[in-house]
């Protein structure tokens, strides 16, 4: 955002209250204000304040935002503003939610490429989805990367260093590099010994005890797991 | 690292083996850490003939290491030597090890070696004379050659050693140095002195030329064992009122060689076996040979018990090995240096030679990590697993936000399930005050966790071990029945049971990989 004037000296139709909180409301530019802080910096009454937000949202000079780090409290923001991204929460948020949607979209439509060219970098990726066009929205090479980084945290990829040879002869040697993770891992995650037996995924292990409430023999997690075995 | 589950389930063996008393003088020394025999009888409050006598099992079942120090006596004074008893943890878990170690002793060895194998499982420590009369009492037709054959085939494969000395004497620290802290067995501070404990240990030990050497003539036998017994020739000991308890206890009296297992061979093959395993499921298969051939290799050059890097072994030598390798013939030089770099090899390469060192206690680590992001995955679901491997792929502290953005998680899902991980001691958080602002950064601390995680590990192998004497306490009317009568309903329970039985022993020995993998590896 670039820095404005201090706002115009008479706009016109503006009681003295409601130019006191849209000046206090422009000060705070694209990171929006808090009703409560409005009150604070112009020290008027609860009524005075509520008032006067209502005219000014019906002029069209403020707007009502929802701020991701709080989402209960209303926040206001001049009209000439946009949310900053600490507001939003950042591209991947639509209305203070998280697009999971889209993220899911995504990461499929990667995965598919991936499986196609088994190893693929960053720049392969997005110009595939660029191409394709099979996002209707301009995305970047960085929210791509933040997919495709999330994929690799699913161990659904893993990142590499090109060694140029094999499947790797069209990436320059020791490029970062993304691939479909082989052996066992493609085939789903391997779980652990640990977690294979119910204390691994036990919520109460920690008041787990030979002689006690929760005690191995008389465990339900146990009947159960070695019931649906059979 | 000895956690107080890994102390409740070595009691629970002990106890289940060799009775309560040794448990409860084993649970003792385990909790308090090395004691004098007086000391043992004042904590445990049984009589002295019984902690004496549980002391002898334990030795004799090498769970408990003594060893002689001399104790700075009240002014005026003369100092005097006091005996101390060590407990061995490792040695204990390794019982529960033991149908693992016999099937590597019969699938390589066979039959015969196995015999001889299961009574020094069973009886701890025994001489050769000693083997040789019980195979006479079990095997109708004993042949004396034969066994003495079996036996330096288990002695060559290392699978058996010569037993550490009963009671090494550790001489007092010279002024100059700087006193060695006592009773720390258990501090996890690796500094460069080391613990009476060790010092014990490795005094201990017999020389590497004499451990797996078997003398024919018993004459020598007996001065080797003098002499490796009194390691600091010059000392005179000191016996005055301790010499008959020393007595009692010295389980040595005959001066005959005493054999025991060498768990560290089995531990060592073990890690091999589970990292090929790793590699073979993380890489594939070609790396997998490529990497036990690595091994094979590097077999006598492994002096450490715990994993470390393979030294620089040439690409030939690699090559060489490979082939002999099961399905290793087809492989060319390309793809075996194809597989050295997938498993992260260092290089060297001088001139016409290069040379290969793999990174063994990386493929641990990997394994580790996956073992405990399956357990996060499973008790915290799949936000949680992306979170920690986010954390313990960067390594460092995150704040909250930033990781909510990294693994695209709700911001408020975010913190839920750091809080959750944090509760349960998987995550370590600090709070960061900025002006009025406070951050939350999370961390993973790896050492306390691998503790953490060991010791819920430990909780559910003693907890699989429990279920299994419940149900066998349970089928205990059905197994009392003869066989012919265990049709219908009877019969179904029968089956049962026993498949019951299979899911939890197959279960424990998983998890013992596992606890390997933490502890041993």
């Amino acid at each position: 955002m670039s820095k404005r004037k201090r706002p115009e000296k008479d706009q016109p139709g503006l009681v003295d209250s409601e130019h006191a909180i849209l000046n206090a409301i422009k000060a705070r530019k694209d990171n929006g204000i808090w009703v409560r802080d409005i009150k604070l910096e112009t020290k008027l009454t609860d009524h005075v304040v509520t008032k006067s937000i209502k005219s000014l949202l019906a002029k069209n000079l403020i707007k009502e935002v929802v701020n991701i780090q709080n989402k209960g409290k209303k926040h206001y923001m001049a009209t000439e503003f946009k949310p900053s991204k600490e507001m939003t929460g950042g591209d991947w948020y639509v209305d203070g939610n998280l697009d999971k949607e889209l993220i899911n979209v995504l990461k499929q439509l990667c995965m598919r490429f991936m499986r196609a060219q088994k190893v693929a970098t960053l720049e392969g990726v997005h110009t595939d989805l660029k191409k394709n066009r099979v996002v209707t929205f301009e995305i970047s090479s960085q929210q791509v990367a933040e997919i495709l980084n999330s994929m690799v945290l699913d161990n659904d990829i893993i990142e590499v260093k090109s060694t140029g040879l094999g499947d790797y002869h069209s990436i320059p040697i020791g490029a970062t590099c993304y691939r479909i993770a082989s052996g066992i891992a493609a085939r789903g995650l391997r779980v652990g010994a640990f977690a294979s037996i119910p204390c691994g995924a036990c919520p109460r292990i920690s008041i787990c005890a030979p002689v006690g409430v929760i005690s191995p023999s008389t465990c339900v997690y146990y009947t159960k797991w070695l019931d649906i075995d059979f | 690292m000895v956690t107080p589950h890994g102390i409740q389930l070595a009691a629970y063996l002990i106890s289940s083996s060799y009775g309560d008393l040794c448990s409860k003088v084993c649970e003792c020394l385990l909790r308090r850490g090395t004691l004098t025999l007086a000391h043992v009888i004042r904590y445990t409050e049984l009589t002295r003939e019984n902690v004496i006598n549980c002391l002898r099992v334990l030795i004799h079942q090498n769970c408990v290491q003594a060893f002689a120090i001399q104790q700075e006596g009240a002014y005026g004074v003369a100092p005097r030597i006091v005996t101390q008893y060590m407990p061995l943890f490792d040695n204990i878990i390794h019982k529960l090890r033991a149908p693992k170690f016999m099937q590597i002793v019969s699938e390589e060895l066979g039959n015969d070696c196995l015999e001889i194998f299961q009574a020094l499982i069973q009886h701890g420590r025994l001489s050769i004379n000693q083997i040789i009369d019980r195979n006479k009492q079990t095997a109708d037709s004993s042949n004396v050659d034969v066994v003495r054959e079996s036996f330096n085939k288990l002695l060559n494969s290392r699978f058996v050693e010569r037993c550490p000395a009963p009671e090494p004497f550790l001489p007092p620290p010279s002024e100059d140095e700087p006193t060695t802290k006592k009773r720390g067995a258990k501090s996890k501070i690796a500094e460069v002195p080391k613990t009476t404990e060790q010092l014990a240990l490795s005094a201990a030990a017999p020389m590497e030329s004499m451990r797996f050497l078997m003398e024919m003539d018993d004459h020598s036998e007996e001065r080797i064992e003098e002499s490796s017994n009194s390691t600091t020739p010059g000392v005179k000991r000191k016996r005055d009122d301790l010499t008959s308890e020393e007595d009692m206890l010295d389980v040595n009296e005959k001066k005959e060689v005493l054999w025991r297992v060498n768990f560290e061979e089995f531990v060592r093959r073990l890690r091999h076996k589970a990292c090929i395993s790793y590699v073979k499921s993380r890489i594939n298969d070609e790396a997998g040979i490529v990497l036990s051939a690595v091994l094979e290799l590097n077999k006598f050059s492994e002096t450490r018990q715990k994993a470390e890097n393979s030294g620089y072994l040439s690409i030939n030598a690699i090559y060489d090995e490979v082939i002999k390798k099961d399905g290793g013939l087809g492989m060319d030089f390309e793809r075996v240096r194809l597989s050295l770099e997938q498993l992260g090899c260092q290089t060297i390469e001088n001139g016409i030679d290069e040379s290969y060192s793999i990174d063994l206690k990386g493929i641990i680590e990997m394994a580790q990590n996956e073992e405990v992001e399956s357990v996060i995955m499973k008790r915290y679901g799949r936000e949680a697993y992306r979170i920690f491997r986010l954390l313990s792929k960067t390594g460092r502290v995150l704040e909250t936000d930033k990781i909510s953005d990294t693994a695209f998680v709700e911001k408020n899902d975010t913190l839920k399930i750091l809080f959750k991980l944090w509760k349960d001691n998987y995550l370590h958080m600090e709070k960061v005050g900025v002006g009025k602002l406070t951050f939350l950064m999370w961390r993973i601390n790896k050492e306390p966790l691998s503790v953490h995680v060991l010791d819920e590990m430990y909780h559910a192998v003693l907890n699989l071990r429990l279920r299994i004497t419940h149900e066998q306490d349970q089928g205990k009317e059905i197994l009392s029945f003869p066989r012919e009568k265990l049709v219908g309903e009877l019969g179904k329970k029968y089956k049962l049971l026993g498949k019951v039985r299979v899911i939890l022993e197959s279960s424990l020995m998983n998890l013992d990989e596992a606890i390997m993998l933490f502890h041993d590896f």
